[in-house]
């Protein structure tokens, strides 16, 4: 069964070259890609996935303010009846010179799963996807059995 | 060959009768009566048999030697209530469906539904309920949630099924016992609307069970010839005259009454350079419909929507603010009512001018600019009517209103409440359909697109 993902680069930032490349990547993958351009706000995201029936929402930041436009996404989801849901960030995702491992720390503590950096493998962030989109799915069938 | 069109509104029943040319119609005769509301057909035939001043009429129209057209939005037109998931995406699709079909939406759904909603839908029972959700392949459990629900519940309504694909099948098994129609998703993808098949569904609803109740049958029986809900001919007639007329792509079309302020326009979009474009994508014909903007039954709402701009305009004579009030009150229980003096006259001025604004700041989209360290960006929503130039006033008190220039009052909406823009005409050129022909050249326009779409444009009077 085709997995749907939603991508898009959030807040106002307009760095589009970035974004069509991860369509690309994905819906070669065998992804059905729910491609959101570029300047996508947080409910955005969230009304897609939902509409959609998305299984991940991956969001891309590169120009520099991805920690503010990030900060209480998970949440949002949450609220918004997405629990659980796989949430991947990626690019460059602050400004300055930072240990990306500082940086995973940030956002993992906003509760993303899964950070990356601009360099990152894009075939290792589709295994990854397959993997936690896998374990999306049994603890999903778990709660509705348990229901 | 000549035409009759006549069109049975809430209040009166008007007709026309046209001799129809090459490119043109020639109007013969015209008459108006009140309208019938326990027996809409008796109405019907006094316009008709006036207009035709024959004992044959009929015989004449079922012989297929004159030909009829006509519309109805009597007995409270077309009521559709709507349900979908996200509000901005999956309900705001079927909005866009039932405008098109010529309804007015009268409560609206999303996410998962409780018992309270369903109370509510009992309680007002639409004509039809139009069911969306999720994108082809998308979410379902909320949609089969939904759909146990009105299952369960005493709704006898019409149900047009029209979400995810992938649950019809289960939608169909739990509302097998009621009146369903399942049709193709009217949003199957986020980037792609479907609002045709929703709307023939709900017009052949209309047809087949709608009409009978509010007693249009019996025209049917006499006269062979079917009715469509008034604001769905006028929709198609928008259409033709996009279609037919040089010049005539991009316009606007304001049809105010009494009870509401219809807006339909005619454009492309297509976000300018630097612009970027956020939403569902616009259709090309789009009709919105405000039921708290009227001239007199829904004066009093519509003083209460347009109380800041009200408030300007008698700030110089704060007096006025409660002379304004009264003369509303007076309207709304009086729907007759016709300005004698002319403190009477300006007050509708300015409720025409608060109709007008409001309803054209509802029907386009917005424009916010986001500061990034780049410089600004657009962000646009919605109906971008910005590059349109030519807007239409339709409905009786616009017909008559020579001095009033809808264009005066758009502007006055540039931003809204929340500072964000308005994307309305920036230059208005102001058209008037001085003989209010509009709504009978839309039912004439379902025979002779391109005769009533060329009338309809050469009689509008340019201020
Ligand atoms: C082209 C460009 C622009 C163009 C963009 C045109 C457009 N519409 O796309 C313009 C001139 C408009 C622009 C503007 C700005 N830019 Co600029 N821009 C660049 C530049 C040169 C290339 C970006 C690019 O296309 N890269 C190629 C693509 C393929 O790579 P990518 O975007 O990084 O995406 C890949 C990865 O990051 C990763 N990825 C991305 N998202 C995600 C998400 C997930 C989940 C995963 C797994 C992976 C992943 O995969 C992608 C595909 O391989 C970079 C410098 C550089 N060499 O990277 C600066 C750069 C991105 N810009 C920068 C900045 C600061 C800006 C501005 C703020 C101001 C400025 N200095 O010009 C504005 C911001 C405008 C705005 N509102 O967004 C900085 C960002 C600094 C930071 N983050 O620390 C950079 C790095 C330049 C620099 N070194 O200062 N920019």
């Amino acid at each position: 069964m085709q997995e749907t993902i939603v991508i898009g680069v959030i807040g106002s930032d307009c760095h589009a070259v970035g974004n069509k490349i991860l369509e690309n990547v994905f819906a070669r993958a065998g992804f059905n890609v729910i491609n959101l351009g570029v300047m996508v706000s947080q409910d955005e995201y969230i009304d897609a996935a939902i509409e959609t029936n998305a299984q991940a929402i991956l969001i891309s930041s590169i120009y520099g303010h991805g920690e503010i436009d990030c900060i209480g996404m998970r949440d949002r989801c949450t609220e918004r009846g997405l629990d659980g849901i796989p949430l991947f960030v990626g690019g460059n995702l602050v400004i300055g010179k930072r240990e990306f491992k500082d940086v995973e720390v940030i956002f993992k503590g906003m509760g993303f799963d899964r950070v990356f950096g601009p360099d990152v493998d894009l075939q290792h962030v589709v295994d990854c996807l397959h993997l936690d989109i896998a374990a999306y799915r049994r603890e999903h069938q778990a709660v509705e059995a348990a229901a | 060959m000549k035409t009759v069109s006549i069109d049975i509104g809430s209040t009166w029943t008007k007709g026309a009768l046209f001799e129809v040319g090459d490119r043109d119609l020639q109007l013969l005769k015209r008459t108006v009566s009140p309208t019938t509301v326990q027996h809409l057909a008796d109405g019907f035939f006094q316009v008709l048999n006036a207009l035709l001043d024959d004992d044959n009429a009929i015989e004449r129209i079922r012989s297929g030697e004159i030909t009829l057209n006509y519309s109805s939005s009597a007995k409270g037109g077309l009521a559709v209530a709507a349900l979908g998931l996200v509000p901005s995406i999956t309900l705001e699709s079927a909005r866009v469906a039932a405008y098109s079909a010529g309804a007015k939406i009268t409560q609206v759904f999303a996410y998962r539904m409780n018992r309270s909603d369903i109370r509510a839908l009992e309680d007002n029972p639409p004509d039809i309920l139009l069911f969306a959700g999720g994108t082809d392949g998308g979410h379902f459990d909320t949609i089969c949630h939904n759909a146990s629900l009105l299952a369960a519940s005493k709704l006898d309504c019409s149900i047009v099924y029209a979400g995810n694909r992938a649950v019809q099948d289960e939608v169909t098994d739990l509302l097998g016992q009621k009146d369903l129609v399942v049709v193709e998703n009217v949003l199957p993808a986020l980037d792609q609307q479907n609002p045709d098949p929703a709307r023939e569904a709900m017009r052949s609803i209309f047809l087949s069970r709608i009409v009978k109740g509010k007693g249009l049958d019996e025209i049917i029986a006499a006269t062979g010839s079917e009715p469509v809900p008034t604001p769905y001919a006028v929709y198609e007639f928008t259409r033709h005259i996009q279609e037919h007329v040089p010049g005539w792509h991009d316009f606007m079309l304001l049809d105010m009454g009494g009870a509401t302020t219809d807006v339909y326009s005619s454009h492309d979009q297509c976000p300018p350079p630097g612009a970027v474009q956020r939403g569902l994508p616009e259709p090309l014909i789009k009709r919105t419909v405000e039921g708290d903007l009227g001239m007199r039954v829904s004066a009093e709402a519509a003083s209460e929507t347009g109380e800041a701009l009200i408030a300007e305009h008698l700030a110089h004579d704060p007096a006025q603010i409660a002379a304004f009030h009264e003369y509303v009150e007076k309207v709304t229980a009086e729907p007759d009512y016709l300005p004698q003096d002319s403190q009477g006259k300006r007050f509708d001025t300015l409720l025409a001018g608060a109709c007008a604004a409001y309803a054209c700041e509802r029907h386009a989209g917005r424009s916010t600019q986001v500061y990034t360290l780049e410089g600004t960006v657009d962000v646009q929503t919605g109906r971008d009517l910005t590059s349109v130039k030519k807007v239409i006033g339709s409905g009786g008190w616009l017909a008559n209103s020579k001095e009033f220039d809808v264009g005066n009052w758009i502007r006055e909406r540039k931003v809204d409440s929340k500072g964000k823009t308005v994307l309305l005409p920036s230059t208005v050129e102001y058209y008037r359909d001085e003989q209010y022909l509009f709504p009978l050249l839309a039912n004439v326009a379902r025979n002779y697109p391109e005769a009533a779409a060329f009338t309809g444009v050469a009689l509008l009077a340019q201020s």
